[in-house]
């Protein structure tokens, strides 16, 4: 079509402005319906993840190959540690043995419920997708593995994160570290409940716990069972203060440095029962069946 | 009606439209998009450098900004459009803001280009230093009300002084790019 000079020069400059409008509009869209957006991106990262499996290959094997060099070096010093370590642990064996035994004896006697085992996978981490905003990792994963959104992610010192997206061929890891990341948690030592909330820094922050029941430097933190498909128990990491009246919490996972990772279902392992006196609700029939008899009610 | 073909401003011998000609021409003209496309998948990988995050939009808007000032016709506004939705795609951030940022630092280039090709090295650097902060700041804001919490800003800090400090080894880059590779002999 011919078109003259003057009006395609002024086409021209409308492309730069109607671009950053359309830009504005992704903000906005980003911010309407974050769903699209992150199935855009877990696609991108799906078809990716073998490649970023490349990339993170050769580096693992640089630092074995680091690692080994410097076992090497010195060899006799950790002989010497471990000699003496060996000794402690084998008395601390025996006892807990001793335990074990005792504990097994106890829980026959109680009639105890054995806790069920949960299933996990592990997988490695090709890409860490923390930016300025977020703390996460993408692990990569066989198309066959059953791993749910909500699952547990633990290395193999103490808890790692939840699992928020799931591809096809990779799963989203978000850290406790993570700003959005709220926990419940249980203070071992001083038996106070608390909330871990996490502000994107290595150290994720200790809120709502008792005023009148401090947290106390340096004791341990573990799950709390208070929310489904998360059980009580799991390592989180140890109390520290930063200054006077901020307790952090220290995680036992390295979370600079994510390798490997275990992604535990523990989805299914506390049902609740029904609430006692609550009737049923008929199924198929539309209306309710009412009692023959007003004094025969719901407690007859 | 016959169409005119006005002569040629420098006449001499002109290469032949031939096919490999016009592969070549292609692929010298797109070394600008290709960079910053591979610059930003390479960024986006697991290499554990320091400051990885930070490195990835210093060096999308130095490439940018200098393109868009030299020669706009290596990198026209849809090509930063195609470049800011990748990004945005492989980093994670909230949608679009880095297309914004793109976009904006493009158009202050265009705009000004007449003046900013013709001045010294050192002030051009600092003009982009200015620009950099200030998109940098309206990336902050952003960010702040899409999280609708203050985020901490220490990091936006320190990938401003990134770009500015990797200006002056960018520059070098393209200056070479554009003598050697992109403005070739026949020139464009």
């Amino acid at each position: 079509m011919p078109v003259s000079i003057q009006f395609r020069q002024a086409l021209g400059k409308l492309v730069l402005p109607a671009l950053i409008l359309v830009a504005c509009g992704v903000i906005l869209l980003g911010k309407a319906d974050r769903g699209l957006i992150e199935k855009l991106r877990m696609h991108t990262a799906d078809l990716l993840a073998p490649a970023y499996g490349l990339v993170a290959w050769p580096q693992e094997k640089l630092r074995w190959v680091s690692g080994n060099l410097q076992d090497i070096r010195n060899l006799e010093a950790e002989n010497i540690r471990l000699r003496t370590e060996n000794a402690a642990l084998r008395h601390w064996y025996d006892v807990a043995a001793a335990l074990a035994d005792e504990n097994a004896t106890l829980k026959a006697n109680l009639h105890w419920i054995p806790d069920n085992a949960p299933t996990f996978v592990s997988g490695r981490v090709v890409r860490d997708t923390s930016g300025l905003y977020a703390r996460a990792v993408l692990l990569a994963l066989n198309p066959d593995t059953a791993v749910r959104k909500g699952g547990i992610a633990l290395d193999g010192a103490g808890l790692v994160g939840r699992v928020t997206e799931v591809g096809r061929r990779s799963a989203r890891v978000l850290l406790i570290t993570d700003s959005s990341s709220r926990l419940p948690v249980t203070l071992e030592s001083s038996h106070a409940a608390a909330i871990m909330a996490g502000d994107n820094s290595a150290l994720p922050r200790i809120i709502f716990y008792p005023q009148d029941n401090v947290p106390i430097e340096g004791e341990r933190v573990v799950t709390n069972g208070e929310i489904e498909s998360l059980p009580a128990g799991l390592p989180v990491g140890h109390v520290h203060y930063l200054r006077p009246g901020q307790p952090v919490v220290v995680p036992a996972a390295a979370l600079d440095h994510v390798d490997m990772l275990r992604v535990f279902d523990y989805e299914d392992s506390v049902v609740p029962p029904d609430a006692p006196g609550r009737v049923p609700l008929p199924t198929g029939s539309g209306a309710m069946p009412l009692p023959a008899h007003p004094d025969q009610g719901l407690h007859g | 009606m016959k169409t005119f073909t006005p002569p040629p401003i420098r006449p001499g011998i002109q290469p032949r439209s031939s096919m490999g000609y016009r592969i070549d021409h292609g692929v010298r003209s797109s070394v600008p998009f290709l960079f910053v496309f591979f610059a930003t998948l390479v960024l986006s990988a697991p290499l554990n450098l320091p400051g990885q995050v930070e490195l990835m939009p210093a060096i999308i808007m130095v490439t940018i900004f200098l393109w868009s000032v030299f020669a706009p016709v290596l990198m026209p506004s849809l090509a930063v459009f195609v470049l800011g939705i990748w990004a945005d795609i492989l980093s994670f951030g909230p949608a679009g803001v880095m297309l914004l940022m793109m976009l904006i630092v493009h158009g202050v280039a265009l705009s000004g280009r007449y003046t900013l090709a013709r001045v010294n090295f050192f002030i051009l650097w600092l003009v982009f230093g200015v620009v950099m902060v200030g998109v940098t700041a309206l990336q902050w804001v952003l960010c702040c009300a899409l999280a609708l919490h203050i985020v901490e800003f220490l990091p936006f800090v320190f990938e401003t002084v990134l770009a500015f400090g990797s200006f002056p080894v960018l520059y070098t880059g393209f200056v070479w790019t554009y003598r050697f590779v992109v403005n070739n002999a026949d020139g464009a």
